[in-house]
This record gives structure tokens, C-alpha cells and sequence, in this order.
């Protein structure tokens, strides 16, 4: 089989550098930061300096989802050679337990962990993982609360918080959650965004409004969030229709959902250049906008 | 009443999982919308010719879904088709029983299409081989959903779907697959995945 290098005709420097990026973008590419990763490390070992054992790190990781177990015990050999007794080495060796899905050891080398270090948050966060992945939500749910009131600060943690939530169909939490994370990161679309779905999904009049305020806001950080765009007509178009508001509100929302469609219209032209579906798609927006403007 | 798979259908399902091991996925299948209701349409097997993958990650948010199902209903009406069915693989592998969100989809699909189905992915019997079909099949029955056995039969022709299924999984096509999600983030995403059709007519 050619090796990474050929394939995609690439430096060993360049294939390090896009590690790199996936390391920092925290993408889970897991397939191919092995296929890159492997080569780097078979072939190029020498070269990479100090940098290697990052990339140890990384790689073991995305061995573990590919279930390339072979590759992450090299890894972890190498990475507990070179850092006798690290904490953070431990918790690597935890991980490679859970994904062989022997969750009493693994809980076992946390609490180690844990008793030399109690404040050690990746360990802690392992244990809610394994939780998880023995479907035990409510258990998950719980810990994950009580870390949080120690470690307020823990975006991740916040993050993973309100999608337990969503999965449980605890809307009203899950939106808590969220309105932690838009306090602390008042310029972030993303989590604006994720609100204005939760309220949009708890259903009735006054979620809606809040929903459509909060997809308007996410569009204001972000004029380009297409789901923001979509949610906007969505919202503004459901209060449209109801039958609770009043001519002015009606209106009003007629006026925001008939700007969204124009939007979305716009957007569409852009990205069709008169592609088969996207003409479908356009058609389909053009429909939207009929509907809002007949009523 | 029965829905069968084309391979087409199938193909897309499981490359839709296999992209995403690590999140729930979920997606529509879309039947030819029969010309005439026949005195014994029952007899006939509802042919899903193609599926729509949708969303990866957290699936129980209601706007984009309305979003989804909005605009390819206008698809599916272009095209002479009719949503039939939906799909889900859910979060973790050993969790293959339809959940709330899953029914209530499933439900909603039945309120346009009488003989809609819901389809669970059993990640646990996924294998790149695909050796045996890993769907469990459930019709909605007097506002229940009862589960049917998922053998050969479900598919216009298993050992097709077998073949050409496994031979995307190999060839790792699943990177290239375009869920709604990816047509979210980018509206030049083409969620209808002409290449992956004409890969999958090309091995056919």
C-alpha cells in the first residue's frame, strides 16, 4: 500500500504540520492521524525532535478509536519510557483500558490517579466518560454537575453537560448550561446558536421569541451561520402563524422571516452555481417564502 | 405493507455510520411515490430507492430537522418520491433500541406515508464485510411500533447491497459522504451524493 507521502505527495515537515493543526482544531480525524501519525513515527522519528512525544500522545489516542490497539501500546511504551510515573501518562493508560472496555481497571488507575491528585480534572472527567459509555446517563448527569460546581470554569465540561441534557430531553437545563456558556463567551455563534435551538425545541410562544432573539443575535456574531439563518425564518415564522399574537407581532415576524428566506435565497445563488440540486434547493426556498407572504 | 432496501439505500445508511464511529447519526429514506393506490397495494413491497443522511452528534433538536424535512419534501416531490422511512444509529454501540426521538420521527413521517419505517443500525454486528444485514426494522402499528426480523428479503437484492456495501467500506467512500449537517456548514455540500450514486452504479 503507498505510504501517506506518496499518496498526497508531502513532506514529513508538512505531514508534522497538519498534525499539528488537528491537534489545536482538537478534530477527531481519527483515521487519518493514524495513517499520518504511523508514517511520521515508523519514518521519521529522528527528525522530529521534542515533538514526537506530542504526537505520541495524539496518535495513541486516534489508534484507541480505530481500535488499533498494536499502535497504541507502541505509543504508550514509548510515552511512559520517556515519563516515568506522569499523571498525564496514567491517564493515557486509563483511556487505553476504556476502549477495551475494561472499565473496572480503568476506574481503578483514575482513582490512583485521584489519590495522589485529587484536583486532577482529566482524571475525574474519564471516570464521567465511562458513565457514559455504560449508558448510565442519570450517574453521569450527577457527577458531571458536582464537578462543575468545583471547577465552574470548565467550558468542555459545561458543553458536554447540556448535550447529556438535550439526549435526556432536559431542554430546560440544557439551555442553563448554554446560558453559562454564552456569559463567559458572549462572542461565540456557535453557542447562541445551540441556545435559540434548545428554546425552539421546548416549544410554546415565549421559547420561540427567545429562539428567534437568539438565532437574530447569532447572525449579528455571525452573518454566515446558515443554521442561524434557517432557525430564524423557522421561529419567526411559526410565531407568525400563531394564533396567541397579536396583528403587530404578526407582522413583525412576517417582515424577519421574509428577510431570513431573501437571505437564504441569496446564500443559496451563491454556493449554486447552477447546480441540479441546489436549483432544487433554491425552488424549495422559493416555496418557504410563498408560504410566509400568501398568509 | 413491507419495506425493502435498494442497495443504494443501504449502502448510504451504513456509509453515513461508518463516517461518524463516534456520534448518534440519523437520516430519511424516500420510496417512488406509487402513481395509484391498487386493490391490493399491500402485497407490494415499498421499494426504498435512496436515503438522505442527515444529522451526526446530537440529533434531538427540532429546527434544522423541520429545516431538513422542509426542503427535501420540495426534493422528493421534484424527484416523484415519497419520504418512507427514517434511520438511526445511536451514540453507543450496544444502544440499538429506537429511543423517544427516534419514535417521535418516526411518527411524523407516518402521519404523510401510512407504511413508513423506522430503521435502527446495530453498530455491534458492523463489519467492513458486511456479512449480515445489521438493520432492525420496525412498522408503525396502531400508533405502536413493532419490530420485523431483518433478513435477505428486506433488500431488492442482499447480495448486491453485501458486495458493493463492503467495497465502499474498504475503499473508505464514507469520507466523502454528505450528510445535512455538512450542507449546513456549507451549502455546496451536495447531501443528495451524486458521486457515492454513480460509485454504487458503477460496481453494480
Amino acid at each position: 500500500m503507498a505510504s501517506v507521502s506518496e499518496m498526497y505527495d508531502v513532506t514529513w515537515e508538512e505531514m508534522r504540520d497538519k498534525l499539528r493543526k488537528w491537534r489545536e482544531d482538537n478534530h477527531r480525524n481519527s483515521e487519518q492521524i493514524v495513517d499520518v501519525g504511523e508514517e511520521l513515527i515508523n519514518e521519521h522519528a529522528s527528525k522530529l525532535g521534542d515533538d514526537i512525544w506530542i504526537i505520541y500522545e495524539q496518535v495513541m489516542i486516534a489508534a484507541l478509536d480505530c481500535s488499533r490497539d498494536d499502535l497504541a501500546w507502541t505509543c504508550l511504551q514509548e510515552l511512559k519510557r520517556q515519563f516515568p510515573g506522569s499523571q498525564r501518562v496514567k491517564r493515557l493508560a486509563g483511556m487505553r483500558l476504556e476502549a477495551l472496555e475494561k472499565y473496572e481497571d480503568a476506574n481503578k488507575q483514575y482513582d490512583s490517579i485521584l489519590q495522589d491528585d485529587p484536583t486532577n480534572t482529566a482524571a475525574r472527567k474519564r471516570k464521567i466518560s465511562i458513565l457514559k459509555a455504560q449508558g448510565k446517563s442519570a450517574e453521569a448527569i450527577r457527577e458531571l454537575n458536582e464537578y462543575l460546581e468545583q471547577f465552574v470554569g470548565d467550558q468542555g465540561a459545561w458543553h458536554e453537560l447540556s448535550e447529556l441534557y438535550i439526549n435526556e430531553h432536559d431542554y430546560g437545563k440544557a439551555a442553563f448550561c448554554l446560558e453559562e456558556l454564552m456569559m463567559t463567551n458572549p462572542h461565540n455563534h456557535l453557542y447562541c446558536e445551540q441556545y435559540a435551538e434548545v428554546k425552539y425545541t421546548q416549544g410554546g410562544l415565549e421559547n420561540l421569541e427567545l429562539s428567534r432573539k437568539y438565532f437574530a443575535q447569532a447572525l449579528k456574531l455571525n452573518n454566515r451561520n446558515m443554521r442561524a439563518l434557517f432557525g430564524l425564518y423557522m421561529s419567526a415564522s411559526h410565531i407568525a402563524a400563531s394564533p396567541k399574537v397579536n396583528a403587530t407581532v404578526e407582522k413583525a415576524n412576517v417582515k424577519y422571516a421574509t428577510w431570513a428566506t431573501n437571505q437564504i435565497n441569496r446564500a443559496y445563488q451563491l454556493a449554486g452555481r447552477g447546480t441540479k440540486e441546489n436549483k432544487c434547493s433554491v425552488k424549495a426556498v422559493e416555496e418557504m417564502l410563498e408560504s410566509i407572504t400568501m398568509s | 405493507m413491507s419495506i425493502k432496501l435498494t442497495t443504494q439505500a443501504y449502502c448510504k445508511m451504513l456509509l453515513h455510520a461508518a463516517k461518524y464511529p463516534h456520534c448518534a447519526v440519523n437520516g430519511l429514506l424516500v420510496a417512488e411515490k406509487q402513481k395509484e393506490k391498487k386493490k391490493d397495494s399491500h402485497s407490494t413491497p415499498i421499494l426504498c430507492v435512496d436515503c438522505i443522511p442527515l444529522f451526526h452528534g446530537t440529533l434531538a433538536l427540532a429546527p434544522m430537522l423541520e429545516v431538513a424535512l422542509t426542503l427535501i419534501d420540495t426534493w422528493c416531490k421534484e424527484n416523484k418520491y415519497v419520504i418512507a422511512g427514517y434511520y438511526q444509529a445511536n451514540e453507543r454501540t450496544k444502544d440499538f433500541r429506537p429511543n423517544q426521538f427516534a419514535e417521535k420521527v418516526g411518527a411524523r413521517i407516518a402521519e404523510n406515508f401510512s407504511e413508513a419505517a423506522m430503521i435502527m443500525v446495530d453498530s455491534t454486528r458492523f463489519t467492513m464485510g458486511c456479512y449480515e444485514p445489521i438493520l432492525t426494522i420496525y412498522d408503525h402499528h396502531e400508533n405502536k411500533w413493532k419490530c420485523r426480523d431483518c433478513n435477505a428479503d428486506c433488500f431488492e437484492d442482499w447480495c448486491e447491497a453485501q458486495k458493493i456495501t463492503s467495497a465502499l467500506l474498504e475503499g473508505r467512500s464514507y469520507e466523502s459522504l454528505i450528510d445535512f449537517d455538512n450542507h449546513l456548514d456549507d451549502l455546496r455540500n451536495d447531501w443528495t451524493n451524486p458521486e457515492i450514486n454513480k460509485s454504487v452504479l458503477h460496481l453494480c
